[in-house]
């Protein structure tokens, strides 16, 4: 058993203009290890929208991915607001995004449901004032 | 696997600006050579516009001798009609290139051109609202460049073929002829899809020059002035409008009933981040993507002969018709229903590979590779022949090169080598060793 890639990106917040350099990063990663076109894809939706959120609803935060033989685990945390209620958060089209992100065509209320569609595993704990942790796992053969 | 960029040895001094500006780093510097590695060349032309020193240049098929032929006829790119100042109607032009005895052929472009807007239309149409938005096969270095970089896009890439191709089939088809058919091009990607063409097996065009050596010999003819003028050809010139930024798109609503959400950006970086955006499903909402790598559009090709800038404003002034008239649509409809425009062949991604064939090994290749790349300087210098640190560093573990290209790991090396000699020049062996020092 190869010992796992990881790598770690500290994400800013509020700064739109850099969002997508991590998700590019961990696409071209697997596309290296050969993992297939498809999964590639995945990795790289859930990777931009979890980092999208960190930019625009936790002020910044850790986005951690590892990469082992048989998965990739991508995983964020941050000491944002919180989400009060993550049933709701997670229906399409609810969005708390400020003017300014949603002037920059983000907010959409697609971020968490798209990132669990690409998901095999997903896991969201949230506590109001304390912070946000996701983990999200795809599997490289299924 | 062809391509149509060639390298003057003689010529190449070295410098690492086109390694740097090439979108798929295709280009190193080996021995102090240039050479481009064939699976990763999207033919595109951006080294061409970097080299300060003429030593990138088109391989083109030698005009001259086509010339010559008795009876050569030309497919011309949509450009070629932006590129002279007292040519200003596309039918003098028509005219000229008769009186000059070339075979032109022009009433197929129209019809190919309509023929391509319109299938596009159609397919955009028929499809589901996930599969939107469709992409643009106009520019072969943009397809090239989703087959080696988004291979998850190609599903989305229209397969209808370039309506170039289509305007030979149909001339073939109306003449029953095999003569030699020539593609006057404005870029090195147009000329390798005649050479290696994408969606079918080939190419029913059979030579290509750019439209740069072909306008420059006709200007060297100088003025001709062309009798029987006064018969001006009532001509749509939809199809022109495909030298710039946005014609194709206009096309292709014309042919809409519904109003369309189009986004036509050109130039490598904007091709490079819609493609991105576009992936990372930014683009909701969006029909069709019309893409070109070259700044401008078609205009702004490696192998035209005058300014974009002119040549895009020349196209703003001749007239067009973009009101399709019933028996247009009818004749579109008709070739529609015809096996000439869809693709044969489907397009196949050319993925990078791998660092090894399995994942574990590739895992073992890819930690070395994150090792050797933390000990390089990352100011991306070029010295070393390739594009990156992180290019080299993968290189490496690939079993090409050694850290010692690194100018920098090299004189590291070299002064460690230096301390060394000095602390080994200060032991003596012991028979030459005398006390007080003396030797």
């Amino acid at each position: 058993m190869a010992a796992p890639v990881c790598m770690e990106y500290r994400i800013e917040g509020n700064n739109f203009m850099v969002a997508g350099t991590a998700s590019n990063n961990i696409k071209n990663t697997l596309k290296m290890l050969g993992i297939q076109s498809d999964v590639c894809r995945r990795a790289a939706v859930i990777a931009y929208e979890a980092e999208i959120n960190l930019v625009i609803h936790a002020n910044g935060g850790i986005l951690k991915a590892v990469i082992s033989e048989d998965k990739l685990e991508i995983s964020t945390e941050d000491e944002g607001p919180g989400i009060p209620d993550i049933d709701q958060a997670m229906t399409e089209g609810y969005t708390t995004a400020s003017n300014q992100a949603r002037e920059m065509g983000f907010g959409a209320g697609m971020g968490l449901p798209n990132i669990k569609r690409n998901s095999d595993l997903f896991e969201i704990e949230s506590t109001p004032g304390v912070g946000t942790k996701l983990i999200s796992t795809v599997f490289f053969n299924k | 696997m062809e391509h149509s960029i060639k390298i003057s040895k003689e010529a190449c001094q070295g410098c690492v600006n086109c390694i740097r500006v090439c979108p798929t780093e295709a280009i190193r510097v080996v021995d102090g050579e240039i050479s481009i590695i064939e699976e990763l060349c999207i033919d595109c032309g951006e080294c061409l516009r970097s080299c300060c020193r003429s030593a990138l240049g088109i391989y083109e098929d030698d005009w001259n001798r086509i010339k010559e032929s008795s009876r050569t006829t030309l497919v011309p790119d949509p450009v070629f009609f932006s590129q002279f100042s007292h040519y200003g109607r596309p039918d003098n032009l028509e005219d000229v290139l008769m009186s000059l005895d070339f075979n032109t052929l022009i009433d197929e472009a129209d019809d190919a051109f309509d023929l391509s807007a319109y299938a596009v239309a159609q397919l955009i149409s028929r499809s589901s609202r996930t599969v939107l938005p469709l992409i643009s096969v106009y520019c072969p270095a943009v397809l090239r460049l989703i087959q080696t970089k988004f291979p998850e896009l190609l599903s989305r890439v229209v397969p209808v073929l370039s309506p170039l191709e289509i305007a030979a089939t149909l001339w073939r088809m109306r003449t029953n002829s095999d003569a030699p058919l020539t593609l006057l091009a404005p870029c090195p990607a147009k000329i390798t899809m005649v050479r290696e063409p994408h969606g079918k097996r080939v190419s029913p065009l059979t030579n290509a020059v750019t439209v740069r050596k072909v306008a420059r010999s006709i200007m060297a003819e100088g003025d001709i002035n062309v009798e029987n003028e006064s018969v001006p050809r009532k001509r749509n010139n939809r199809w022109i409008q495909w030298a710039r930024r946005g014609g194709e798109s206009r096309h292709v609503q014309a042919f809409s009933d519904k109003k369309l959400n189009i986004l036509a950006v050109s130039g490598m970086r904007n091709t490079l981040d819609t493609l991105q955006e576009l992936e990372l499903g930014r683009l909701r909402g969006v029909d069709f993507i019309e893409c070109r790598v070259c700044d401008t559009g078609c205009v702004g090709g490696v192998g035209t002969a005058d300014s974009r800038f002119l040549a895009n404003l020349r196209l703003g002034t001749i007239e067009t018709e973009w009101n399709i008239t019933p028996k247009e649509l009818s004749r579109a409809e008709e070739l529609f229903t015809m096996d000439i425009w869809p693709v044969t062949n489907e397009y196949q991604p050319r993925p990078r590979l791998p660092l090894y064939d399995n994942v574990a090994d590739a895992m073992v290749k890819l930690q070395q590779m994150k090792e050797i790349y933390n000990g390089l300087p990352h100011i991306d210098c070029g010295s070393c022949g390739r594009p990156s640190c992180q290019a080299m560093a993968e290189e490496i573990v690939r079993g090409h090169g050694s850290v010692t290209d690194c100018i920098f790991k090299l004189r590291e090396g070299i002064s460690a080598l230096a301390s060394q000699i000095v602390k080994l020049s200060e032991s003596q062996p012991h028979t030459l060793k005398r006390k007080g020092g003396k030797s």
